[in-house]
């Protein structure tokens, strides 16, 4: 029982980028895609692309690491997720119309469901444990 | 009242069944938050599924009126020749995304909406109202598109919920009180084997003393 949670946590994060693009990188892309640690494929959407690119000043295109990271670590509580890096909470804060703290973010469920729905495939759930 | 596990009452399988305990918790806890991602992931994908809907529906109730009047206008025979003539092919890329380790489809499409030199019948023998038919429909068949992929999203998204639930019942009404119940025993065993030894030597000082 023991093994299967363990490989039940292991499978938790597999769906995460083996590793992460820039948004300028996926821009000039003709299809810009991830490729994920379990071996598949995430394709990122132009459009969303595109509004990214509008709200972010272009100094800031190489610094944005897409998929952005929503991580939900149970320390922090029911419904609470965190939003890491410079960029990334600038481009949270931006759409939630939240102001950032430092480098870190902290939204809440109904944050998350506004986020998800702009930005479905630029950003990623990832589980800490 | 869950079953306790069949172990030793000893002080190392108490150290192990609370490291268990902790890691189903630590599981229990994580797989929950992606249960309740994915519930909103669904009610999310629900919701725009029912407006998606809606919105092809209105378009095709559209497109269906405006193919009538074209036909009432330009005639049965000339508006089917005119649908054979038609280019039927649509450029769809068609790739995967993934939420939470699901792959779902995503559909993004150009130029479904073509102008009518585009569509391939003679612009000589048909009317505007061909025209503004086959744009409704071109319309219809954007949406369609896009709530194909929705639902597709719902229904791989509902059978994933249903598999974590399964393991978050499993962990939160099995596993997890019967560690616990296990821990209990175990806890309550080594009390009373420790008040025995107390008692044990309290006698065993008793009956030296009554020897001496």
């Amino acid at each position: 029982m023991d093994r299967l949670i363990k490989f039940e946590l292991g499978r938790l994060n597999i769906h995460l980028p083996k590793r992460r693009i820039s948004l300028r990188a996926a821009l000039s892309s003709p299809q810009p895609q991830i490729l994920t640690k379990d071996g598949g494929v995430h394709a990122l959407k132009r459009e969303e692309l595109e509004f990214l690119s509008k709200i972010l000043s272009e100094s800031d295109w190489d610094k944005l690491q897409l998929p952005i990271f929503i991580s939900l670590e149970p320390k922090l509580g029911k419904g609470a997720a965190r939003i890491m890096g410079d960029v990334e909470t600038k481009v949270v804060g931006q759409i939630l119309k939240k102001e950032k703290i430092g480098s870190e973010l902290i939204i809440y469920r109904p944050e998350v469901a506004v986020l998800r729905r702009k930005l479905p495939t630029t950003t990623q759930y990832f589980f800490v444990w | 009242m869950a079953m306790a596990l069949t172990v030793a009452p000893t002080r190392m399988e108490l150290i192990k069944l609370r490291q268990r305990i902790a890691l189903a918790q630590k599981g229990h806890d994580l797989l929950k938050d992606k249960m309740d991602a994915l519930i909103m992931e669904l009610f999310d994908a629900l919701r725009r599924i029912q407006d998606s809907r809606a919105k092809a529906l209105e378009q095709l109730s559209k497109a269906y009126s405006a193919l009538s009047e074209c036909m009432a206008v330009l005639g049965t025979l000339e508006t089917m020749q005119a649908a054979r003539e038609a280019k039927k092919d649509v450029q769809l890329n068609i790739s995967t995304r993934n939420i939470m380790g699901i792959q779902v489809p995503l559909v993004e499409f150009r130029d479904i909406e073509r102008n009518a030199l585009a569509r391939g019948y003679s612009l000589h023998t048909t009317s505007s109202l061909l025209d503004n038919a086959a744009r409704e429909f071109e319309r219809a068949l954007k949406l369609l598109v896009g709530l194909a992929e929705l639902e597709a999203v719902a229904f791989a998204l509902a059978r994933e919920l249903e598999k974590t639930k399964r393991r978050v019942n499993a962990l939160e009404y099995i596993l997890i009180p019967r560690l616990k119940e296990t821990l209990k025993f175990i806890m309550m065993r080594l009390d009373e084997i420790e008040r025995e030894n107390f008692t044990r030597l309290k006698r065993i000082k008793a009956i030296i003393e009554e020897r001496r």
